[in-house]
């Protein structure tokens, strides 16, 4: 499905890019499992990280799938914050590192490959 | 995207998932030592080279074996030191091993068996012969040399006898000194089999010792009560001192209250005679066997693991594991109080205690003690080293029991509101050395990605957890940490005696447990099961019944994600370490084992990183600067550098490696030498080969 997210060629201006939908409503179902569960998490005296990432990704999700290009800087927060929260948690031990880092990274690059398009495309607001 | 990312993550994390074995109290000993200096020339040829040592009483005596050339105890030496004097394999050649052989023992699981395989066998060599059990309890000699079969004796241990794995750990070998060279079993080759049975047959043969029992075999049952295939079985090597075989057996754990005793017996080795039980709940009584008409105390601690022989002192030493209902204790009596988890030394010619020394107090966590103790000099003291599940490493005196190491103590902790009146709140550490890591926090949670590493983090918080020594509950789960795969299990830990550094592999896995109410117990009893129903190979206490206590319990062992099975803790779950003798302090510590069996869905992901997988199995030490290790589940066989913690040559295995490695000489050459038989609860392959690894002949 990566390859969907690759800006087509052809003008686009108002069809729908099925790359940034899908994209889009990925990042707003895991956002919205995420931050569920944070919450419980947080209920629970637990880490705040799940609910505040959970809504950053809620938020990323809703933006592209209205063709903003805030997304793209939503989810740079979201990202930083991870890194950050990541090694103030575990610092260097990289099998730690795999479950906080590796997916996060790995939806930070399907949303920067979305830039070509939500540049083309008009948002709609 | 979302689906790749967590595949993806989990492709890169390969995860681990294998994890514990252990199993509680059931399984494992090993076998006797006895006391023998070590030295560094091998022991003369062939036949074997016995050095009288102190020759304790009249024509009792024992040969007291070398290591060097032969491997005449389960655990090397007398002392069950793991250590080896043979240094022709070196850190500078290592890497030129090859295969030189290997050995298919023919016994592989059928029928009811499938998926209850974990062998774990360590040979024996004496003289040019390796001697061994397989799963089923046959017994076979082969050609050191060439892997050739000399003889196999098969006792038709039926696969009910099963108990919770097909484990026959090793044997052991005793020398009547009274016989002429070529009497029949002048050597004999002595085993206890999984349906409770002492087999004798002679070395050279394999033939049944006449004079032993009846014809050759002592039936364990004597006196123990009912007979519940499974319920009751050895598969550990027995020790065997100044001419008496001490053995336990694993009574099959978290049954009923009203199991199979634990007692502890030492028979004649020439006649199979009973020379004296040790019922820890009736010891004078019971001293050479119950009353007419009764059987020794039913569900005290019993000895699944292998005692260690000191013929100069004539004691044999029990690592005891705890009761047959091991989370729960108000229904224990005083004596199990006393003597649950501890290692206790007895007079082996009349089997009355000399000394014990308590590992934990009111265990309600299955701590057993697996791991066999090893004799050793410790500053000009005779002693004994013994590990714990909990990681924690004694040395003792030999003679007194009294610690030589300093031992701490914790105090104030939770006693819980399943039977506060019961739980101890405080207990016994080494402040010597432990392998135990810190206590478990949120941040300890693990997972392929943010989703189930977020359930973990749920999981924690909704357990009780007040960090070690967490008491059991039944409202929520509580997390046990570590787990009651060790910590140190019943491979143990090498000791190499030269150089002053103990090697010591472990696991690092909690559990996440519940006591379950006795309403909502499904699971019955061994004894209570239908014939035909399978008594289950399921991880230990994974769902059992503890009838006669309040409640049943469940064990997730290694804390496995409920839906992926992937582990909500981090790597690394295993770990080897280098520990200076003189002082306690780490030389190194590294992980064990590589994620390349181990990945999402069970693919395996042949990432060659060392994640540290769960292990089982110990390690030998040489002289040439080695050790030798399997153990872990990525089924590779391993030399590393005892300086170092390096790993200098590695090879993979056709099964899994759960087994103590050996190593011995034939006509000047050095094997290494462990066997590939898988293992159930660790799932590893299942196989059925021993095999030898020399350097090439120039």
């Amino acid at each position: 499905m990566s390859d969907t997210t690759a800006p087509p060629n052809h003008a686009t201006t108002h069809s729908t890019i099925w790359g940034v939908k899908i994209l889009g409503w990925v990042n707003v179902l895991l956002g919205a499992v995420i931050f569920i569960g944070g919450v419980w998490l947080i209920a629970l005296g637990g880490s705040w990280y799940y609910g505040l990432a959970g809504l950053g990704l809620l938020v990323t999700g809703i933006l592209l799938n209205r063709y903003m290009i805030e997304a793209i800087w939503a989810y740079l927060i979201v990202w930083l914050g991870t890194l950050a929260w990541a090694w103030w948690e575990v610092g260097a031990d990289w099998w730690a590192q795999v479950p906080r880092l590796v997916a996060p990274t790995l939806i930070l690059v399907l949303v920067l490959l979305c830039i070509p398009a939500l540049r083309r495309h008009p948002s709609k607001i | 995207m979302t689906r790749i990312s967590p595949f993806a993550a989990a492709l890169l994390m390969a995860g681990t998932f294998p994890l514990h074995a252990q199993q509680t109290g059931t399984d494992t000993p090993q076998n006797p030592p006895a006391e023998a200096p070590q030295s560094d020339a091998v022991s003369e040829s062939a036949a074997q080279a016995e050095t009288d040592s102190a020759p304790p009483s009249e024509d009792v005596a024992q040969i007291v074996r070398e290591v060097g050339s032969d491997w005449p105890y389960w655990g090397g030496d007398a002392d069950a030191t793991r250590y080896s004097p043979l240094d022709q394999i070196t850190r500078d050649n290592v890497a030129r091993l090859e295969q030189v052989f290997t050995f298919h023992t023919g016994d592989l699981p059928e029928g009811t068996a499938e998926g209850k395989y974990s062998p774990e066998v360590t040979p024996l060599k004496i003289g040019d012969d390796l001697l061994m059990c397989s799963a089923m309890n046959i017994l076979i000699s082969v050609d050191a040399a060439t892997g050739e079969e000399n003889w196999r004796f098969n006792p038709g241990v039926p696969n009910e006898a099963i108990p919770y794995g097909a484990t026959c750990r090793g044997v052991s070998v005793y020398t009547n000194p009274q016989a002429a060279e070529g009497d029949a079993c002048a050597t004999r080759v002595i085993q206890g089999t999984l349906d409770a049975k002492l087999v004798a047959v002679d070395l050279e043969t394999g033939a049944p010792c006449e004079d032993f029992g009846e014809n050759g075999t002592v039936d364990l049952w004597q006196d123990v009560g009912e007979r519940v295939p499974g319920w009751y079985a050895v598969t550990a090597p027995p020790a065997i001192v100044r001419g008496i075989v001490v053995t336990g057996a694993q009574v099959k754990d978290g049954q009923a209250e009203d199991a199979p005793s634990g007692v502890v017996r030492g028979y004649d080795a020439l006649t199979g005679e009973l020379a004296w039980a040790w019922d820890l709940a009736a010891p004078e009584q019971n001293r050479n066997g119950p009353p007419e008409g009764e059987v020794y105390t039913r569900g005290t601690p019993n000895m699944w693991t292998t005692a260690t022989a000191d013929e100069e002192l004539g004691y044999v030493y029990l690592p005891m594991g705890n009761s047959s209902v091991d989370y729960y204790g108000s229904n224990r009596s005083e004596a199990e109080n006393e003597y649950a988890t501890s290692l206790v030394a007895l007079d082996a010619t009349t089997g009355e205690e000399v000394w014990h020394f308590q590992t934990v107090r009111r265990d309600v966590w299955d701590y057993d003690l697996g791991s066999q103790a090893t004799l050793l000099d410790y500053q000009g003291t005779p002693a004994i080293l013994l590990p714990s599940k909990q990681g924690d490493i004694y040395i003792l005196d030999r003679a007194t029991g009294e610690p030589l190491t300093p031992v701490g103590e914790l105090s104030d902790l939770p006693k819980g509101e399943i039977e506060p009146d019961f739980v101890s709140d405080t207990q016994p550490v080494s402040e010597w050395h432990t392998l135990r890591k810190d206590d478990l926090t949120e941040k300890d949670m693990w997972g392929f990605t943010p989703i189930d590493q977020l359930w973990c983090r749920i999981q924690f918080h909704r357990a009780n957890y007040d960090g070690f020594y967490t008491p059991p509950s039944s409202d929520k789960p509580w997390i046990q940490y570590p787990g009651y795969n060790g910590g140190s299990d019943w491979g143990s830990v090498a000791v190499d005696t030269e150089r002053g550094i103990l090697i010591a592999n472990y696991n690092d896995v909690p559990n996440y447990n519940r006591l379950v109410p006795r309403d909502e117990v499904t699971s019955q009893p061994i004894h209570k099961k239908g014939a035909g129903e399978d008594s289950g190979s399921n991880a230990e206490g994974a769902a059992d019944p503890q009838e006669g206590a309040p409640y049943g319990i469940s064990v997730n062992a290694g804390w496995r994600n409920d839906v992926t099975g992937v582990p909500c803790t981090r790597p690394p779950y295993g770990g080897i370490r280098a520990i200076d003798l003189a002082t306690g302090e780490t030389l190194w510590d590294r992980p064990i084992g590589t994620a390349r069996r181990n990945g999402p869905f069970g693919i395996p992901s042949f990432l060659p990183f060392d994640i540290g997988t769960p292990n089982n199995g110990g390690s030998v030490v040489t002289a040439g600067g080695l050790v030798f290790i399997a153990a872990a589940t990525d089924n590779l066989f391993r030399a590393i550098d005892i300086e170092t913690g390096e790993t200098l040559w590695s090879t993979v295995l056709p099964a899994g490696g759960q087994a103590n490695p050996i190593t011995y000489e034939v006509d000047g050459r050095q094997y290494v030498m462990v066997s590939a038989m898988g293992h159930h609860f660790m799932e590893t392959p299942v196989g059925d080969e021993v095999i030898a690894w020399a350097l090439p002949e120039d």
